[in-house]
């Protein structure tokens, strides 16, 4: 399909925007959460199509595009807002896959997505952006290196350094406890 | 609530945690949708078929074959030098790559253009180095898309010619011309070229293909890391505002790279590390 789409097939093209668009729109949600992810990532892909040419053969496609998405959003994060701060936000009713879980349990998933939140708001702009590459995106380490356009060994030291800062602002609102 | 038994932050938990809320964030969807949203496949194959295929890539790479071999001669540089091993020398945004020297020192990538060597440049200094589109300084601010910041070393003054190259994420250079205390760069007429493009930290790729003769001296200006190249030709690559650029302009002098925030800048002088140091240090 790639290789249609380089030869100019646009609707081979338009097969391969279908197929990622859905991790281009949350790339651009989690780089720029302030701006339009789907102008972002209709321009990107826009973008993509005419670096075609320039994509190297039998390399990975996902993570060649999504930095491309990320790049776009990165502009539109700056023109936009730049104190976007995270704007995620999560649905009350929780994951779809929750099969009827107690109030109780509800309760406690429920406040525990509001702490990991908040906690992922207080983290830096580049540490959220692999902490989203890898856990949202579910991106491998050596694709959100290609993403984010960082070496794969500052992909592993910068995960380690947010996961850690997570752990510290979500003991702090745990009042320092670390039961369990 | 806060009573509720909070549960411990272990990696394991927290990687868990962090997934789990992946399914639970209200992300954008590419539609159609039921309220009208736009298809945003269809949308992007309307908007590629109504402006042509390939259009701006076609233009690209319809170069002069020497043009064209020399690049994909350093993009096969490039790999082989991957191959032969990378060092990333820490400039924010910017990964050096040491490999097997160029064959042979480029031409100007813009021969019909060039002078020959010795004999300065007809008009506005840089004028034949394919630097993009001459602009007023007055007009600077207003052309490039990010703020420019000019040395203020008093012995090196104003800048002769300025340009701006949308084909390179406008990427922004300034000129000035050779005269005492200036010597000629590479480039005769030509003195001090500082470009500046848009980079910032952890956003942008930049890759230096140098040859084994090139020597790197990692310095300092205004306290922040930068590094000094010096001796063979070097080639620069990185992802601009707009997508992936080839900087395939030959360097004319040795090189003093650094970052000011979003900002990566290349002073190209002949004047030495310590006096380019000195120059990149007046900038505010």
């Amino acid at each position: 399909m790639i290789d249609r789409a380089c030869a100019g097939d646009v609707a081979a093209y338009e097969t391969l925007v279908r197929r990622y668009q859905d991790v281009a729109l949350r790339t651009a949600h989690l780089v720029a959460p302030e701006a339009d992810a789907a102008d972002a990532a209709q321009d990107a892909f826009i973008k993509a199509h005419a670096a075609l040419p320039r994509f190297r053969r039998g390399a990975p496609f996902r993570p060649w595009l999504l930095r491309i998405v990320a790049n776009e959003a990165r502009n539109r994060r700056r023109s936009a807002d730049r104190r976007a701060g995270l704007a995620l936000r999560v649905s009350v009713a929780g994951p779809a896959d929750d099969v009827a879980p107690s109030p109780e349990s509800a309760v406690i998933a429920s406040e525990t997505r509001g702490l990991l939140l908040a906690a992922l708001g207080n983290l830096r702009g580049e540490e959220r952006e692999v902490i989203g590459a890898r856990y949202f995106l579910g991106l491998s380490e050596a694709e959100t290196a290609e993403a984010l356009a960082i070496p794969a060994g500052t992909v592993k030291s910068r995960t380690a350094r947010a996961l850690g800062h997570l752990r510290v602002t979500l003991g702090a609102t745990d009042g320092g406890r670390t039961d369990g | 609530m806060a009573d509720q038994p909070r549960r411990s932050w272990s990696d394991a938990a927290l990687e868990d945690g962090l997934r789990g809320l992946a399914d639970a964030i209200e992300w954008p969807t590419a539609g159609p949708t039921a309220a009208g949203g736009p298809d945003l496949a269809a949308v992007v194959r309307g908007r590629i078929e109504a402006a042509g295929p390939y259009a701006p890539a076609r233009r690209r790479w319809s170069w002069r074959p020497a043009r064209r071999a020399l690049v994909v001669a350093v993009a096969v540089l490039l790999a082989f030098a991957a191959l032969a091993g990378a060092a990333g020398l820490g400039l924010p945004g910017l990964r050096l790559i040491f490999g097997p020297a160029p064959v042979s020192p480029p031409p100007s990538l813009e021969p019909s253009r060039s002078p020959a060597r010795g004999s300065p440049a007809r008009g506005a200094p840089g004028a034949s180095m394919g630097l993009g589109t001459r602009v007023e300084l007055g007009d600077l601010d207003a052309r490039a898309d990010f703020p420019v910041s000019l040395p203020a070393d008093p012995a090196l003054g104003q800048p002769d010619a300025a340009y701006v190259d949308p084909t390179r994420g406008g990427q922004v250079t300034l000129v000035w011309a050779a005269r005492p205390g200036l010597p000629d760069t590479l480039e005769p007429g030509v003195g001090l070229v500082l470009t500046a493009f848009r980079g910032a930290v952890g956003d942008a790729f930049f890759t230096k293909v140098i040859g084994m003769d090139t020597t790197v001296r990692p310095v300092r200006v205004d306290g922040r890391r930068a590094y000094w190249l010096s001796g063979d030709p070097h080639f620069l690559f990185y992802d601009g505002p707009d997508g992936f650029v080839t900087d395939s302009r030959r360097w004319v002098g040795d090189a003093l790279i650094w970052a000011d925030g979003p900002i990566t800048y290349r002073l190209e002088t002949s004047l030495g590390a310590d006096r380019a140091v000195e120059i990149a240090t007046s900038m505010p």
